[in-house]
């Protein structure tokens, strides 16, 4: 299995007249994403750790193939989200709580129904989903609609559809956003499974706490470009007091520093 | 293939798992269009009813005794009509205006005193006169002034006849009536049906389509489903047929319920004699060509419905943009129905909605081209595929997709 890779990816956004206005700004165009690289490899949890409005989802949705990078491209097990996108949507699972489940139906249709659509047999499928319901708890909901579940078990069925073809590379957007103690337990307790099962893991987090407890390297974004990018260790060493949240926050003033110069 | 059937199959089951929405999709179209149209032909029918059941109030004065001989016998007919002569009282002109205005009278025949015997002596100079005051405001004025009229009419050819020495000399020319072995009797019978059926029906695929297409395309973006659907690794092109094709067959479905709906009530709606309309009159090749034609129409509108679902961003945007076009469908149908004869120029048939409709109209009265068919029905998978590509750039679009 290849390490994920972004490389250099630019992208920016046309501002219709009402965002300027929100935004105060006279440019037609924002860039959300800029110039930004790093790798993500088998068998770590990479972090990207920004603050709001930073660019993370931006640059994880250029990795879904949601939407396309400017400039620059990213290689999933080899293959190009510019030429091969189909290809690249085999191999990742993506989950951002703005990819929502039609409340209509239960988890048992939804996990079937997403594990035709990536071509998975019926029956190596109700293996995966009796095993993953199980895992998650999701097996006393199964027969229940979404409508109908807890926000936390949505959640939790979010994640398991998402998992349905067992790709080699998650990437999770603010995996614990919006998420009780116990579920957000549940959850990171699982990335780690997979880290350990030797996929490729990607998160992106406002939280620092997230970051220290989960990642193994981390990419540090704010104000869409890579500010800092190594091992979890090193980049805590590289503050002033060997601690994330110090670096942190003098990276966010030094980038507003900047941007008022 | 597969991933199209996946895409098909659950679009089908998102609505027949729902109760809510069979009743919306399949049955209330069927029923409140039947109730609609059943209720309207029955306040008609009450109507009419109502106005020949009313017996004539009618002020005579120096009415020949032959003019009232006829009006009386009326009352023998199957569908008798009555008249109640006032003839105790005598009004002035003004009088009688004022009563029969305020529909007390409903219609005043006064005959002058010397009526009969100033026909018997005829002078051209001095012709007899008979006031008729009625009000056609009132339908059972109107009513009673038709009636009259058609009594006073005979009376007047008799006496027309009677002043020839010999009756036989009425006779001007002879004509030989030859239209009844010339006329079509079943066009005759589907001209009611054209007129309103094609129109009607190309109406009830726009609803129905309108009812599901936005929510299947704009509702999931307004709910985020759609990227949910984005990412898995079908092509886009394969999410734009399987949602056209099943749109489609739901849309045909609500039609047809609202379709069945229409046909039961026709016969009332058209106040038929029998209270019956013989639709036994088209065979097994005109239901295959006007169910062809449909399912090639329902694919436009659906396609046409898709693709503005995809532009818009929300379930209210689409249902707004569609209203325009749904209008314009309006106009087309009334065009077509109420227009000339069906036109038989195949060029006609190249437009879209229009040619469908029009080519309808002439199955509805057997005058049609297999031709034109194969044109409705081809011109529909070319304009439905161009609808499919754009769906599908509109798929592959960011921009549409994901635009707040």
């Amino acid at each position: 299995m290849k390490p994920l890779s972004v490389k250099n990816i630019r992208k920016t956004f046309t501002l219709s007249r009402k965002q300027r206005k929100i935004e105060q700004t006279d440019a037609a165009r924002k860039v959300a994403v800029d110039n930004v690289s790093f790798e993500a490899r088998p068998g770590e949890i990479f972090g990207l750790l920004g603050p709001n409005g930073a660019g993370k989802t931006t640059t994880l949705r250029c990795v879904a193939t949601l939407i396309r990078p400017d400039e620059g491209d990213i290689s999933v097990d080899g293959f190009s989200v510019l030429t091969d996108a189909g290809n690249v949507r085999k191999r990742i699972a993506f989950l951002t709580n703005e990819l929502k489940l039609e409340d209509h139906f239960t988890p048992t249709y939804l996990y079937r129904y997403f594990s035709r659509l990536h071509g998975i047999d019926d029956d190596v499928a109700n293996t995966r989903r009796e095993a993953i319901f199980k895992r998650f708890g999701i097996d006393k909901f199964a027969e229940v609609k979404v409508a109908d579940l807890s926000s936390g078990m949505k959640q939790k069925t979010s994640l398991a559809v998402s998992l349905v073809h067992d790709p080699d590379y998650i990437v999770f957007d603010e995996p614990t956003n919006g998420l009780d103690v116990l579920t957000a337990r549940t959850v990171t307790d699982y990335l780690q499974e997979l880290r350990d099962q030797g996929k490729t893991v990607i998160l992106s987090t406002h939280i620092l706490s997230v970051v220290e407890k989960l990642c193994d390297r981390v990419g540090i974004i704010i104000d869409g470009e890579m500010k800092a990018m190594d091992t979890l260790t090193r980049v805590k060493a590289a503050s002033s007091d060997g601690e994330l949240e110090t670096l942190f926050f003098d990276l966010v003033e030094a980038s507003a520093g900047e941007s008022h110069a | 293939m597969r991933n199209i059937w996946t895409i098909f199959r659950k679009e089908l089951y998102r609505v027949f798992s729902d109760r809510r929405l069979i009743l919306m999709i399949f049955i209330l179209p069927g029923v409140s269009i039947f109730a609609m149209y059943w209720l309207i032909g029955t306040l008609i029918h009450n109507q009419m009813e109502a106005v020949r059941e009313h017996t004539i109030v009618i002020y005579e004065e120096h009415m020949p005794a032959t003019v009232r001989a006829n009006l009386e016998s009326l009352a023998d007919l199957d569908d008798p009509i009555t008249f109640s002569f006032l003839d105790d009282e005598t009004y002035d002109l003004a009088t009688l205006k004022d009563l029969v205005r305020e529909g007390d009278i409903d219609i005043a025949l006064v005959f002058e005193a010397d009526f009969e015997a100033k026909i018997d002596d005829y002078h051209i100079d001095d012709p007899p006169v008979v006031d008729i005051l009625h009000n056609y405001g009132r339908q059972h004025s109107s009513f009673a002034y038709n009636t009259v009229s058609s009594v006073l009419e005979t009376y007047r050819s008799d006496k027309l006849l009677g002043r020839l020495e010999n009756p036989d000399h009425a006779l001007i020319f002879a004509s030989v009536y030859h239209a009844d072995d010339i006329v079509d009797e079943r066009r005759i019978a589907g001209q009611g049906l054209a007129m309103l059926l094609p129109f009607l029906t190309i109406i009830f695929l726009f609803s129905a389509a309108m009812s599901i297409g936005p929510d299947s395309i704009a509702g999931e973006k307004e709910r985020g489903t759609v990227a949910t659907l984005l990412i898995t690794p079908i092509k886009r092109s394969e999410i734009a047929i399987g949602k056209v094709v099943s749109l489609g067959l739901l849309t045909l479905a609500s039609a047809i319920s609202s379709f069945i709906g229409i046909v039961l009530s026709l016969p009332r709606l058209m106040q038929a004699d029998t209270n019956n309309i013989d639709y036994a009159i088209y065979g097994v090749a005109e239901m295959l060509l006007i169910l062809f034609t449909l399912m090639a129409t329902v694919l436009i509108i659906v396609g046409l419905i898709a693709v503005i679902s995809a532009y818009a961003r929300t379930i209210k945007e689409a249902s707004m943009l569609i209203m325009p076009f749904y209008l314009v469908t309006m106009i087309i149908g009334i065009m077509s129905s109420f227009g000339t004869e069906p036109s038989q120029s195949l060029w006609v048939h190249f437009i879209p909605i229009y040619g469908a409709v029009n080519f309808l109209n002439g199955v509805f009265v057997f005058d049609y081209a297999v031709a034109n068919f194969v044109v409705v029905v081809a011109t529909s998978v070319l304009y439905t595929t161009a609808f499919v590509v754009l769906l599908t750039r509109l798929f592959n679009s960011e921009k549409v997709m994901f635009q707040k």
